[in-house]
C-alpha cells in the first residue's frame, strides 16, 4: 500500500519480487542494481543468505525527486522461495504495490511454479490485495538454460490471462530484467497516477515515471 | 505500530550509549571531534543510509573529513539496520503466526463447543426416541391384554352360552311341572304355600337366568371374537352392548340417556369398535363419578345420527370435565386424571387409534367442572 507522508512530501511504494525458491528472485534484484542507474539508489541489502538461499528478504531502495519536491521511493523486495517461509512471505506481501513473479523455465520447475503462483494468490487474499487489481508482471526466467519450455508454449499458456504476455528473461545475462521492470513500473504508474496526481500535481507522467526510476547505464552509454 | 519495513530512524538504529560511543571514536579518528546527531546543525552533512537521512554530522576539521566520516557512518548504519530489518521481521511474523495460532486456537474452540452442543442435542434426540420406543412397547402390551381379556371374555361367554340356554329351558319346563304338582297335591294350606313359594323361587331363577344370558349375548357382541376382520357393523347395536356392560359394571346405577337414530351400518371391525365406544362410555362415567354434587344428577347422553353416508356418534357427560392445562395431552398413552394402577389412560388413545384406523376423526370437547363431549365421525360403507 503505497504510503503517503505530507510533511515530508514522501512517496513510498513497494514492489515484491515473488515465485518458487531459486528462480532468480535474487539474481533480478542484483542485475538491477548493478544496470539501473536511476536518480537514486540506495544500497543492496541481502538479508541473509543460508547455502546462499534468501533467508529474510533483500531489499533495494531507489527514488527519484520531482521538481515539484516529492521525494518518491521505490522499494524492491524478494521473498524466501521455500514452502517453509510462508510467513515472511506473508509479511514482505503485505501493502505491496506491485508484485514481478519470477517463474524458472526449466520443465521441471513447472509445478512449483503453480504451486508459487497459487501460494501467491493465496496470500494476496490473506494480506488484502486483489490479484485482478494489482500491477502484476510475470517473468519466465532462465531462457539461456538449453531445454527450456518453448516460449510459444508458454506464451499460449498464459494467453487468456491478464498476465499476458510473458517476459521472457535471464537474469544471470542480465537479459529481460529491466524491461521487466519496466511493465511493471508501467502497470504501477496506471494505478498509482490518480491517487497521487502524480502528473497533475508533480509533473510525473507515464514516461518520466519509468524512464528516471529504470535508466540503465547502457542507455546512459549509448 | 510501525511495521518491520518503515525507515529506521537513528534513535531505532543505536542506543544513546552507542551513539556516543560512535561519536568518541570518530572524534579520535578527525583531527577535530565530530558529532552525529539527529537533527541538522549548522555545518552538518546528512548521514544517509538507503536514500534516507537518518542524521547529521557536524564538526571535524573540513568539508572532507564530515563528509568521509559520514560515509563512514552510513557503511555502519547498513549492517546494523540490516539486524534491524531481520530482528523485526522476525518478530512481525512471530507475532502474526502466533495471531494465526490464538485464531486457530479459538475456531478449535468454537468447533469443539459446536460439536459438545450438538452430542447434547443427540442425547436428547435419543432420550426422545427412547421415550417413543418405551411408550410404544406400553401401548402394544397394554392393547395385547386387552385384546387377551377380550378374548377370554368371549371364550367365557361362548362356554357359559350353551348350561344358561339348558337351565333356561329347564326352568321353563320346571314351572310347567310345578303347575302340574299343583293339581295332584291335596290342596292344604301349607301345600298352597310351599308350592307358591317354590314357584317365585323359579320365577326369580329364570329372571337371573335371561340376565345372564343377555349379558353374555352382549359380551359377545363387544369382543366380537367370531367377526376376525372388517364386517358391516351396526354401531348402535354396538352401543347398545357396550351400554348394557358399562351398566353390570355400575349396578345399573347410572343415568344414559340414548338417542339412536336409524343409521345406516358401517364397515368396521366391531372389537375395536365395542372396546373404543365401552373406553369412551366408561371415561364419562368416572366423569360422572368424578363430578362435584352441585351440577345436579349426572347424566350421559349418547347419540347417533346419520349425515351423508357419515355415522356421527356424540358420546356426552355433565361430569368434572378435562383442565385447560391437561387438554393437548389426552390423547397421550397412560395420560390419566384416576389414580394411577386403575388400569386406565388408554381409553382415548385407543380410541383415536382405532377411529384413525377407521378413516373417521374424533374430537373433544370439555369445560373443566362442566363436562366433557366427544364427537366421533366415522364413515360409511
Ligand atoms: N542459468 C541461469 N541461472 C540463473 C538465472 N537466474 C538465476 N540463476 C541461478 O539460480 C540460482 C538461484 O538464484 P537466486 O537469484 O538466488 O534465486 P532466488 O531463490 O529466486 O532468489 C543461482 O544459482 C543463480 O545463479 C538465469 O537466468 N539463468
Ligand atoms: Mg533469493
Amino acid at each position: 500500500m503505497a504510503e503517503y507522508t505530507s510533511e515530508d512530501n514522501k512517496l513510498t511504494l513497494k514492489v515484491v519480487f515473488y515465485g518458487p525458491a531459486l528462480s532468480g528472485k535474487t539474481t533480478n534484484l542484483m542485475q538491477l542494481h548493478s544496470l539501473l542507474n536511476p536518480e537514486r539508489k540506495g544500497e543492496l541489502m541481502v538479508l541473509e543468505t543460508r547455502d546462499d538461499r534468501t533467508l529474510f528478504f533483500d531489499m533495494l531502495p531507489i527514488g527519484l525527486k520531482s521538481d515539484s519536491g516529492l521525494d518518491l521511493r521505490l522499494k524492491l523486495y524478494t521473498v524466501p522461495g521455500q514452502v517453509q517461509h510462508d510467513s515472511t512471505r506473508k509479511a514482505v506481501l503485505s501493502r505491496a504495490d506491485g508484485v514481478v513473479f519470477v517463474a524458472d523455465s526449466q520443465p521441471s520447475q513447472q509445478d512449483n511454479n503453480a504451486n508459487a503462483f497459487g501460494n501467491l494468490e493465496e496470500n494476496l487474499e490473506k494480506v488484502g490485495l486483489d490479484i485482478d487489481t494489482l500491477p502484476l508482471v510475470v517473468q519466465f526466467n532462465k531462457r539461456d538454460i538449453t531445454g527450456v519450455v518453448d516460449e510459444t508454449v508458454l506464451q499460449t499458456r498464459w494467453s487468456a490471462t491478464p498476465w499476458s504476455p510473458l517476459i521472457m528473461a535471464s537474469a544471470l545475462r542480465g537479459q529481460g530484467v529491466i524491461e521487466t521492470f519496466r511493465t511493471l513500473l508501467d502497470r504501477l504508474y496506471t494505478e498509482i497516477n490518480d491517487e497521487f496526481e502524480l502528473v497533475s500535481r508533480h509533473g510525473i507522467d507515464r514516461d518520466r515515471f519509468i524512464t528516471r526510476l529504470s535508466t540503465s547505464h547502457e542507455v546512459n552509454r549509448a | 505500530m510501525r511495521s518491520f519495513e518503515d525507515d529506521p530512524t537513528l534513535d531505532d538504529l543505536l542506543t544513546p550509549e552507542q551513539l556516543q560511543r560512535l561519536n568518541h571514536a570518530l572524534s579520535a579518528l578527525c583531527r577535530k571531534p565530530v558529532t552525529i546527531t539527529p537533527h541538522r546543525q549548522d555545518d552538518a552533512v546528512a548521514v544517509e543510509f538507503n536514500l534516507e537521512t537518518v542524521g547529521w554530522l557536524s564538526g571535524g576539521a573540513s568539508p572532507g573529513e564530515r563528509q568521509v566520516a559520514s560515509e563512514l557512518v552510513s557503511f555502519l548504519m547498513m549492517f546494523v539496520a540490516k539486524y534491524r530489518l531481520a530482528a523485526n521481521l522476525h518478530h512481525d511474523t512471530t507475532e502474526a503466526s502466533y495471531a494465526e495460532l490464538q485464531r486457530q486456537n479459538e475456531a478449535l474452540k468454537a468447533s469443539e463447543a459446536r460439536y459438545r452442543e450438538l452430542s447434547g442435542q443427540l442425547q436428547q434426540r435419543v432420550d426422545e426416541q427412547v421415550e417413543v420406543i418405551r411408550q410404544t412397547q406400553q401401548e402394544l402390551y397394554e392393547s395385547s391384554r386387552l385384546r387377551s381379556v377380550g378374548h377370554l371374555a368371549a371364550g367365557v361367554a361362548h362356554e357359559i352360552n350353551n348350561p344358561i340356554g339348558f337351565i333356561s329351558s329347564n326352568l321353563g319346563v320346571a314351572r310347567d311341572y310345578l303347575d302340574d304338582l299343583r293339581g295332584l297335591l291335596p290342596g292344604t294350606e301349607a301345600n298352597r304355600e310351599l308350592l307358591d313359594d317354590f314357584h317365585d323361587l323359579i320365577g326369580e331363577s329364570v329372571d337371573g337366568a335371561k340376565r345372564i344370558a343377555s349379558i353374555v349375548s352382549d359380551l359377545k357382541t363387544f369382543s366380537s371374537i367370531d367377526q376376525a376382520d372388517y364386517t358391516l357393523c351396526d354401531v348402535n347395536k354396538l352401543l347398545t352392548s357396550a351400554i348394557h356392560l358399562l351398566q353390570t359394571e355400575y349396578g345399573h346405577q347410572l343415568h344414559i340417556t340414548e338417542r339412536l337414530d336409524d343409521i345406516p351400518k358401517i364397515s368396521g371391525h366391531p372389537g375395536r369398535l365395542s372396546q373404543s365406544l365401552y373406553n369412551l362410555l366408561d371415561n364419562a362415567a368416572h366423569a360422572l363419578r368424578d363430578a362435584k354434587s352441585e351440577n345436579g344428577q349426572g347424566r350421559i347422553l349418547v347419540k347417533t345420527t346419520a349425515r351423508d353416508n357419515e355415522v356421527d356418534i356424540v358420546i356426552q357427560d355433565n361430569g368434572c370435565g378435562i383442565p385447560d392445562a391437561n387438554r393437548s395431552q389426552v390423547f397421550d398413552a397412560f395420560y390419566t386424571t384416576r389414580p394411577v394402577g386403575s388400569g386406565a389412560g388408554l381409553g382415548l388413545t385407543v380410541a383415536r387409534d382405532t377411529v384413525r384406523a377407521h378413516r373417521g376423526t374424533i374430537k373433544i370437547d370439555s369445560r373443566e367442572g362442566t363436562g366433557t363431549r366427544v364427537s366421533l365421525t366415522l364413515p360409511g360403507t
